[in-house]
This record gives C-alpha cells, sequence and structure tokens, in this order.
C-alpha cells in the first residue's frame, strides 16, 4: 500500500499518513465490507480515494509556479523556427528489449519521482490511474489547454531525464 | 494550402503527447501523420513517448515486484501497529 501511494504521489510523509488513515477509516467501517471483493482491493479502494483527495486539496490554490519549466523545456530543444536543435538520440536499436531492462526500468523509476510536483501528479493521474484529461483538469484545478501543456511537459521531462541517465550508463 | 498542413517540430512534440490523452480532429491526425512521414526525429520521440507509458504501466503492473517496492520506515510501521492493537 505504502509504494501504490508513493508512485501516486512521490512525498514519503504524505504517503505514510495516507495508509495511516487508510487502515484507520477500514477499521471504522469494517461492518460495511461485505467480502465481495478481496481486502486488497477494498483497501487500495479506500487508499485511492485518499491520495485523489489529499491531490486536490493541494492544488485548491490555481497558481502556476513552474512556469520557467516551459520555457526550458521548448528553448533549448527546439530553435527559432520550431526545428530540434539536436533532437532526441536513440535510445536502443530494439526499443522492445528496453523494457526487459531492469538497469532502464529503474532509471525511469528514478526520473518519474524527480518530475516537479504538478507534472508529476498529472502523468500518474493519466498513466496509473488511466484518469481522462477531464478529471485531471479538475483534481488539479486548471484548465484543459494548462493540462495538456503540463502532460506534454511531464513527458519531455521524463524523456530528457531517461535519455540523460540511459546513455551516460550505457558509455 | 500546403502550409495549412504544416506543423513545425515543437507543435508535433505537443500534439504527439495531446494524442496520447484525447482523439484528435481528423485534420491535425493528418498532419502529424504527414510531418511523421518526413521526420525521423519526430517519429523517435513518438516511438520513445510510447515506451515510456509501457515501461510505466509494466512497472505499474509489477508492483508485487520486490525490486520495485519501497519498504514503509519502522517508525511508521510501529505506529500502525499500535492502531491496529487499539482496535
Amino acid at each position: 500500500m505504502y509504494t501504490f501511494a508513493l508512485y501516486r504521489i512521490s512525498d514519503e510523509f504524505l504517503a505514510q499518513d495516507l495508509v495511516q488513515e487508510t487502515l484507520a477509516a477500514a477499521l471504522k467501517s469494517k461492518k460495511n465490507f461485505k467480502g465481495k471483493s478481496s481486502e486488497k482491493t477494498w483497501l487500495t479502494g479506500i487508499l485511492r480515494h485518499k491520495i485523489i483527495d489529499s491531490i486536490r486539496k493541494q492544488y485548491r490554490e490555481p497558481i502556476f509556479q513552474d512556469n520557467q519549466l516551459d520555457s526550458r523545456v521548448n528553448d533549448e530543444i527546439f530553435d527559432g523556427n520550431g526545428k530540434w536543435i539536436t533532437g532526441p538520440a536513440k535510445w536502443a536499436s530494439n526499443p522492445e528489449l528496453l523494457l526487459e531492462q531492469k538497469s532502464f526500468l529503474n532509471i525511469l523509476k528514478k526520473c518519474f519521482h524527480n518530475l516537479p510536483k504538478r507534472p508529476s501528479r498529472a502523468l500518474a493521474l493519466r498513466e496509473l490511474e488511466g484518469e481522462s484529461t477531464q478529471t485531471i483538469c479538475k483534481v488539479l484545478n486548471i484548465s484543459s489547454t494548462n493540462c495538456w501543456v503540463i502532460l506534454h511537459r511531464a513527458r519531455a521531462l521524463m524523456r530528457e531525464c531517461i535519455e540523460a541517465n540511459w546513455l551516460a550508463k550505457k558509455d | 494550402m500546403l502550409n495549412h498542413w504544416m506543423f513545425r517540430c515543437k507543435d508535433i512534440s505537443y500534439l504527439i503527447s495531446q494524442s496520447m490523452d484525447e482523439k484528435l480532429p481528423l485534420r491535425i491526425r493528418l498532419g502529424i501523420k504527414i510531418h511523421l512521414s518526413m521526420c525521423d526525429l519526430c517519429l523517435r520521440y513518438k516511438n520513445q513517448l510510447g515506451i515510456i507509458r509501457e515501461a510505466i504501466l509494466k512497472i505499474h503492473d509489477e508492483k508485487e515486484n520486490d525490486f520495485f517496492i519501497t519498504p514503509l520506515p519502522d517508525q511508521t510501521r510501529e505506529k500502525i501497529k499500535n492502531l491496529l492493537k487499539n482496535h
């Protein structure tokens, strides 16, 4: 449960609190547990709600603080005509094999945890929870355009981070 | 007219990400397709984002695997034990 929470909010203390809150809530309402699903599914369901609530609380204030990141993502990789300056590097001759390599997955995991908060939350909601951008906008309290920009930025940063660490490792 | 169809790499990198979240209008989908057929770097970018998506899901599915488990700190573990005892 802790790992599950940590993946979604990448804040150790908050994740620990949420696990505790979940267990406390589960104990309180154990009468409601009908045994229709496994205990694990039931607990994960409670935890998932707690996570989404906590993300929602965090983003009540609709201030955009990571604008610098936006220009970094775009200005350093594209020239004035919107063309790649160096462009993405080749990762492997057979991309499918990358998914089998633990060292690659490990780098990806680290990069995921190193994302700035908002892009990281957005990407977790999108890729791990499979939420629509509509829901993500609501949870993060942002417009749909901002939502696409944030997801785009999250992916661009992930890609950049993986490339830097993966190619450094291979050399 | 041709210009109308042409996207810059910078736009394409954004649209590739957007297309992973939404179904884009036909005109834009075609514009992306045309660009990708001519631009190896953008095609590579698209494939890499695809790999990242797949890899995140793979890690997610394998979270039972020890390799990806982050253990709960002992202090918190104690707190939870106490919480359970009091019930």
